[in-house]
């Protein structure tokens, strides 16, 4: 396909050309430097949380591991608790009380123990966004 | 790529790229700046996957394009509105460059063969490099060339 002679002139003729370019520059400078500010915003964040996660799972194990040695490691000629009504579920629920609580417990810990980094760090957050909030109001008044 | 190979780059396309929108918006220099700012900034962010070096302009010239598709679809009210504005009192002067006559014949142009004759005459890209820059075929730029060019012409009178 050929180019149109009179409107490729047309065009060239009218080609823009810009004086202000340094302020344009500036301006994107500025914008990159927030964009960079938010990457290592949502980097930090994740890393946090990346490390919450991990103390949790550590703190959690340990913590179940600990509770299910100690109950196994009691005597066990008692269950821990029994029915009166008979059936096979309710019987296996019986004879394996120990082991069950055991597992519960150890759900209820890790529970316990995600919701506690969780509110802290929700605590923190709300710590640091006063704190910015303060410094800026401070700085504009 | 790193933020000073990339602002180096940019500083030897901008003008370029700041032109080409400077078309696709019809004259509107306030419009283009922003639209090249957030394609800039959008091209930073996905700098760290960009292979095809020879190509820095084109790759720079496409997420400008998606750009101005995109602000276009934001904002078809306002921009109807604006048109119909325009047509009843024939003054919407925003700068001078508005009223030149090639501005108001490339706003009567859809916005895909407002790119397809900007990128051809403009900026003197081949069919095949503004189908890779459009994601569109070859034989649709064609048309939209065609169809583009007969119609400035004829707004034109040339």
């Amino acid at each position: 396909m050929t180019k149109d002679k009179a409107l490729e002139d047309l065009f060239l003729a009218q080609k823009p050309q810009f004086d202000d370019s340094d302020a344009f520059m500036a301006s994107l400078n500025r914008r990159l430097d927030a964009v960079e500010y938010l990457k290592q915003y949502q980097e930090a964040t994740i890393r946090r949380y990346k490390m919450a996660m991990v103390a949790t799972f550590v703190i959690g194990i340990i913590s179940g591991a600990v509770g299910i040695t100690f109950l196994l490691a009691a005597p066990a000629d008692v269950p821990l608790f029994t029915f009166r009504l008979h059936s096979v579920f309710l019987q296996w629920l019986s004879e394996n009380s120990r082991i069950l609580v055991a597992i519960a417990l150890s759900l209820l810990m890790s529970f316990g123990l995600i919701s506690i980094i969780a509110n802290i760090q929700d605590i923190m957050r709300m710590r640091k966004k006063r704190d910015s909030f303060s410094f800026v109001t401070e700085n504009v008044l | 790529m790193t933020r000073e190979e990339f602002i180096t780059y940019v500083e030897r396309e901008q003008e370029a790229l700041r032109g080409f929108l400077l078309a696709l918006c019809c004259g509107k220099k306030d419009d283009a700046d922003d639209l090249a700012q957030d394609a800039l900034v959008k091209a930073y962010i996905s700098s760290a996957g960009y292979q095809d070096k020879g190509k820095f302009r084109s790759w720079l010239f496409k997420i400008a394009h998606n750009t101005f598709l995109n602000h276009k679809a934001s904002c078809r009210t306002m921009e109807s509105i604006d048109e119909a504005r325009t047509l009843l009192s024939n003054a919407s002067a925003e700068s001078s460059f508005e009223h030149q006559d090639l501005y108001l014949a490339l706003r009567t142009l859809p916005p895909k063969e407002r790119s397809s004759i900007t990128l051809f005459y403009l900026n003197g890209y081949s069919i095949k490099e503004i189908a890779a820059i459009t994601d569109t075929s070859e034989d649709a730029i064609k048309k939209q060339l065609s169809r583009g060019r007969d119609k400035l012409k004829e707004r034109l009178k040339l």
